[in-house]
């Protein structure tokens, strides 16, 4: 299977989010009331907001809010998986019932009910998107966990683990080149890619529920905007008798939920196994 | 054990949401609500309960929620009891779950059945990346332009309310999710063994394998109607639907503790719910498939 594509793409959103993270401003600049709402065709390359500063701050403040926290919760995700697989692979019932239980506990609770209370419960002076991130990651780990000890169960388990001892192989070959390196990869970057998009995805959730209401958000200072704030400002666009000209913005946070999710698609699919 | 788990999730809910707040740095009333918002914290504590540590919290708020007495909203609709708001609540959320279930299940019944083309895959999948909030957005969008200043009347609530169970079930892959995993257990199922027999002697496909395949879709199913509760906070709010969602979204935002522990615990008794119906239909398919197949006999019959 051709896999340079899928590495390709991957890389290039991947190295876009972070660079525009990278890229990102303090402060958004200088407000301008004559450039208000400008298309992308006037001032380029995004077009400006209400006050006439341009929307790429807006795209880089944002990406800087969910790169790394939707990265760490990836990277989480992903850890969890490799540990679901390994446990399966010592052939342990008491750890897998353990296991079983952490799953059917943890996998019957509502996400969003679980992210809403972290989210309360955190004091204001330490609202951030990792915590949030970090608590849909430890909820998406029943699931990766579970494929992954599927993935590992049908490589034969503890069975494999024994074949490839008998062979004189070292722990540190069987367990990290055979077992995580050859197959439990695919799935487990997969399940990380996965939750990278979700976090994105639910802070621009949660940042815009709390713009419908003029709250500030759980997940970054006020100072910083977020995609949902393009979103915001693109909405009204949708209802014509509003005659609101900010349909760019709106593109513009349609473009970068895609790129989002290409990203993800892309690194799953560049994982694959040949 | 699947109903062990789900005696013990609407125990385990409020438990770790108290073990929290007693686990973060602080005084737990100030917490719950900053001095600078509420005033005296010290009135608060004793007035919520949050003096006598986090056993007396616990065990109070548990012994009150047995008796369906949640107290009064501390701020979200200060004053007005919690039972009286979800009350309300609860018929919303409910329809627009139950619609949105429907739709998850016409999905997987499709699957089964193999109405839906193979071609339509690759729309599906596209129709699956798109998260809640979007969808959520053109649905008010449509809501707007089609009711305009009527959008709250009678019919207006209910479009909302079908427009936000489509949304539900069609964002984040919920329909997506329903027909290609139904479809793919399905089909995994069909390529065992007993199954090529099974044809061979002119018996049809689904007879055979849908008892061994329905535990695995009913876990399926119930997995999806807990990813609908998690959306309908988003659909509520977006939609302007006054559900359970709506209202937990309006505790966290206005730090009413009493409402966001007790509709908590709600979802995670809905959750426990949907786990002992789990069980007990499960346990109905195995005694299904244990039974001997009518018209064939047993060897030692024979």
């Amino acid at each position: 299977m051709n896999r340079r594509m899928p590495i390709a793409v991957a890389s290039v959103s991947f190295g876009a989010l972070i660079f525009a993270a990278w890229l990102a401003p303090e402060h958004l600049g200088q407000i301008t009331p004559e450039l208000a709402l400008k298309g992308p065709l006037e001032v380029g390359p995004f077009g400006t907001d209400t006050r006439g500063r341009s929307l790429v701050d807006y795209a880089t403040q944002g990406a800087a809010v969910v790169a790394l926290p939707a990265l760490s919760a990836g990277i989480l995700v992903g850890l969890f998986g490799v540990l679901g697989g390994l446990l399966r692979c010592l052939g342990s019932e008491r750890v897998n019932a353990a296991i079983q239980w952490f799953s059917e506990i943890v996998g019957a609770l509502p996400r969003m009910v679980v992210i809403l209370v972290v989210a309360l419960l955190l004091p204001r002076e330490h609202r951030s998107l990792f915590p949030l991130a970090w608590t849909w990651a430890l909820l998406a780990a029943p699931g990766a966990m579970d494929e992954a000890a599927s993935v590992a169960e049908r490589l034969g388990g503890s069975r494999f683990v024994e074949a490839l001892r008998a062979h004189g192989y070292s722990a540190r070959r069987i367990f990290l080149v055979h077992v995580v390196g050859y197959n439990l990869r695919p799935v487990v970057v997969r399940q990380g890619a996965e939750t990278m998009m979700h976090v994105v995805f639910l802070e621009i959730a949660l940042s815009y529920l709390a713009l419908a209401e003029n709250q500030p958000s759980f997940t970054h200072a006020d100072s910083l905007k977020s995609w949902a704030d393009l979103l915001k400002l693109g909405y009204p666009s949708l209802i014509p008798s509003l005659d609101y000209n900010s349909g760019h913005a709106l593109w513009l946070a349609l473009g970068l939920l895609g790129l989002v999710a290409v990203m993800s698609i892309a690194i799953g699919r560049a994982a694959r196994a040949r | 054990m699947r109903l062990f788990a789900a005696c013990l999730l609407p125990f385990i809910v409020p438990a770790v949401i108290t073990g929290f707040i007693w686990s973060l740095p602080g005084d737990p009333a100030s917490l719950i609500c900053p001095p600078s918002v509420c005033g005296g914290t010290e009135a608060l504590a004793e007035r919520w309960n949050l003096n006598g540590g986090p056993v007396q919290f616990f065990t109070g708020w548990m012994a009150n929620a047995m008796t369906l007495e949640f107290g009064n909203s501390w701020r979200l609709h200060q004053g007005l009891p919690v039972l009286e708001l979800l009350t309300e609540a609860i018929p919303t959320t409910v329809s627009l779950i139950g619609l949105a279930a429907l739709m998850v299940m016409a999905g997987a019944l499709l699957a089964t059945k193999g109405w839906l083309p193979r071609a339509l895959d690759p729309l599906l999948r596209f129709m699956g990346l798109i998260p809640a909030l979007v969808l959520a957005l053109a649905g008010a969008a449509f809501i707007e332009l089609t009711y305009g200043f009527d959008s709250f009347s009678d019919a207006g609530k209910i479009a909302r309310l079908f427009v936000g169970a489509g949304v539900l079930g069609i964002a984040d892959g919920a329909f997506t999710g329903a027909v290609l995993g139904t479809r793919t257990t399905f089909e995994t199922e069909a390529q065992q063994r007993y199954v090529g027999i099974a044809i061979l002697r002119g018996e049809r496909l689904i007879e055979n394998t849908l008892p061994n395949v329905a535990p695995a879709l009913i876990g399926q199913m119930r997995a999806r109607i807990i990813h609908l509760l998690s959306g309908a906070v988003i659909v509520e709010v977006i939609l302007r639907i006054d559900g359970i969602g709506d209202l937990l979204w309006g505790g966290t935002l206005r730090q009413d503790f009493g409402v966001v522990l007790a509709a908590a615990t709600l979802f995670a008794t809905v959750s426990a719910v949907l786990l002992v119906v789990q069980a007990v239909l499960e346990t109905l398919v195995a005694l299904h498939v244990r039974r001997a197949p009518s018209g064939v006999r047993l060897e030692r019959q024979a």
